[in-house]
């Protein structure tokens, strides 16, 4: 069991009132129920001067600071300029210009020691960490974050490890601002996983979820629409999954067909708030009104 | 009459006041549910209980006797293993609503998410809108009726029991067949959604049990012989 979210304010109106990141905080806070192993977020749709946000963590407690300071090297040594950073302990957050491709920057954060690249993105960048949501507000300053969209995920770990690296969301590498949240379990994720790596690309983790937004990218990279691609999802992945995907311009949701996993929706002409619950619509709607509950094999987008 | 504001509240003092003023025989009103889970559940007396707004997972599940008002939607589960009595929730249900129920009615004012009556063991469950995938899934009694359209797979693997479709079929579960319901059956179904002010009078389709799988009642092959 996991909780997911997404979130997305329609006007700018409503993206002056409210912050992306204290509202998903809220949602996923009232899912507390449904894991607390970690919790992560994308913030999408930010407004930021330059070309790129790179989110970065190490595992290497001790030496952080070093190995932070040789991913900002690896920036620099691509071509890209390093405008602003902002670390946290293991974790780094920085915004660069950079005139390159993303997959030569990827590769070589990727390649740098003791350095797992978290997010790369034109507008969007991942949050996560071990602990509740809450927890993450109160290291993270999540509520700092606004944006125009965003998803999140609180995890009760199934198929892989409870640590940093294996807590959603979790980014399509090395394509930008696509990023997912999962609640369920993918049966055929290695012979999946096989054929993308046969086809060039290359995952950062051993959870089953990832491969979600790489096959998505994929597919994506190929021509497809976000709604095409999550169509094409229903198939190509075989298991239980309600997932949520955050992309450059909004969000999309995908259920699989046996709707094994629950996903509620309320919209009304600010916002657009989806969750595993009501309990955490709740947190932003506090009036009574209509959900929507979308079926076995339905796959639903929105666009900022 | 007891009022109780649930938001100022645990869930779990919430129910043991409920449980409290049953046994008196007071009439209970819930504010501000908020979708939380598992509000009004185990309650087994005959009493009568408003709960206004939202419900989340397993919210009045558990029940023996009472009269039950939900006036929002309800979370997964909603009315699991009801004994007797009944709910009315007036808009939608999520996933499983009324799972294993074996008495009472359960009335739905919107739609039913998937697998609504699951392993049902008796009583009814009407649903003035759709229900989803796999509807009455292993169900072994009971009646239920939905006004509007059914998913994939309804009526999968059931042993016995009914369930009558107003609109569209998606698709016929294992075993499943549809029959013709006789003007006496429609008379009695219009009259039972009538009574809970349902007006509308669908053509129902029947879905029962087809029973090329239905072995148990069956004697084993040993048992024959040794009649």
């Amino acid at each position: 069991m996991c909780g997911i979210s997404g979130l997305l304010y329609k006007n700018d109106r409503k993206r002056g009132q409210s912050s992306i990141g204290a509202d998903l905080t809220k949602m996923l806070d009232s899912m507390a129920h449904r894991g607390k192993d970690s919790s992560g977020f994308t913030i999408g749709g930010e407004d930021i001067p330059d070309d790129y946000i790179i989110r970065v963590w190490t595992e290497d407690e001790e030496h952080a600071k070093d190995v932070l300071a040789r991913a900002e090297e690896s920036v620099a040594k691509v071509g890209g300029v390093v405008n602003t950073k902002h670390a946290v302990g293991q974790f780094l957050r920085m915004t660069v210009n950079y005139e390159g491709e993303v997959p030569d920057l990827a590769a070589a954060l990727l390649k740098t020691k003791g350095v797992e690249v978290h997010s790369i993105g034109e507008s969007s960048e991942v949050i996560k960490d071990v602990g509740t949501a809450t927890d993450m507000d109160h290291k993270h300053h999540l509520s700092k974050y606004r944006g125009t969209h965003g998803i999140g995920h609180v995890r009760m770990a199934t198929e892989s490890k409870v640590d940093i690296t294996h807590a959603h969301p979790f980014w399509a590498y090395p394509f930008p601002d696509i990023t997912v949240v999962h609640n369920g379990q993918l049966t055929n994720y290695h012979k999946l996983k096989r054929h993308l790596e046969d086809n060039g690309h290359h995952f950062q983790t051993h959870n089953d979820s990832e491969i979600i937004s790489v096959f998505l990218a994929d597919t994506l990279s190929k021509g497809a629409t976000l709604e095409e691609a999550l169509k094409e999802s229903l198939t190509a992945l075989d298991g239980t999954f309600t997932y949520l995907v955050s992309t450059r311009d909004g969000i999309g949701c995908a259920k699989d067909k046996w709707a094994a996993k629950p996903l509620v929706i309320m919209e009304t002409e600010d916002t657009v708030a989806i969750a595993s619950e009501e309990v955490a619509l709740r947190r932003v709607f506090s009036e009574e009104i209509n959900r929507v509950e979308p079926q076995e094999n339905e796959v639903m987008v929105w666009s900022v | 009459m007891v009022s109780l504001d649930a938001s100022k509240m645990t869930v779990t003092e919430v129910n043991q006041a409920i449980k409290t003023a049953a046994k008196k025989g007071e009439e209970i009103t819930v504010l501000n549910p908020q979708a939380q889970h598992n509000i009004a559940v185990c309650v087994l007396e005959k009493c009568k209980i408003d709960i206004k707004g939202s419900v989340g997972y397993y919210s009045a599940s558990l029940l023996d006797g009472p009269d039950v008002v939900i006036e929002g939607n309800a979370g997964w589960a909603m009315g699991e293993n009801l004994m007797s009595g009944k709910i009315t929730l007036k808009k939608d249900a999520g996933a499983s609503v009324g799972a294993s129920m074996r008495g009472g009615e359960i009335v739905i004012g919107g739609n039913a998410g998937a697998r609504a009556g699951i392993a049902m063991k008796g009583g009814t469950m009407i649903v003035r809108g759709n229900t989803g995938f796999l509807t009455g899934f292993m169900m072994q009694k009971g009646n239920i009726i939905v006004c509007g359209d059914v998913g994939e797979a309804v009526g999968d693997s059931m042993y016995e029991g009914v369930i009558y479709v107003g609109g569209k079929i998606g698709s016929l579960g294992a075993d499943a067949k549809v029959e013709v319901p006789s003007e006496g059956e429609l008379i009695s179904i219009w009259n039972e959604l009538e009574r809970n002010g349902i007006t509308e009078k669908p053509r129902f389709k029947k879905v029962v049990s087809e029973k090329k799988f239905y072995h148990l009642d069956k004697l084993e092959r040993m048992e024959k012989t040794v009649l």
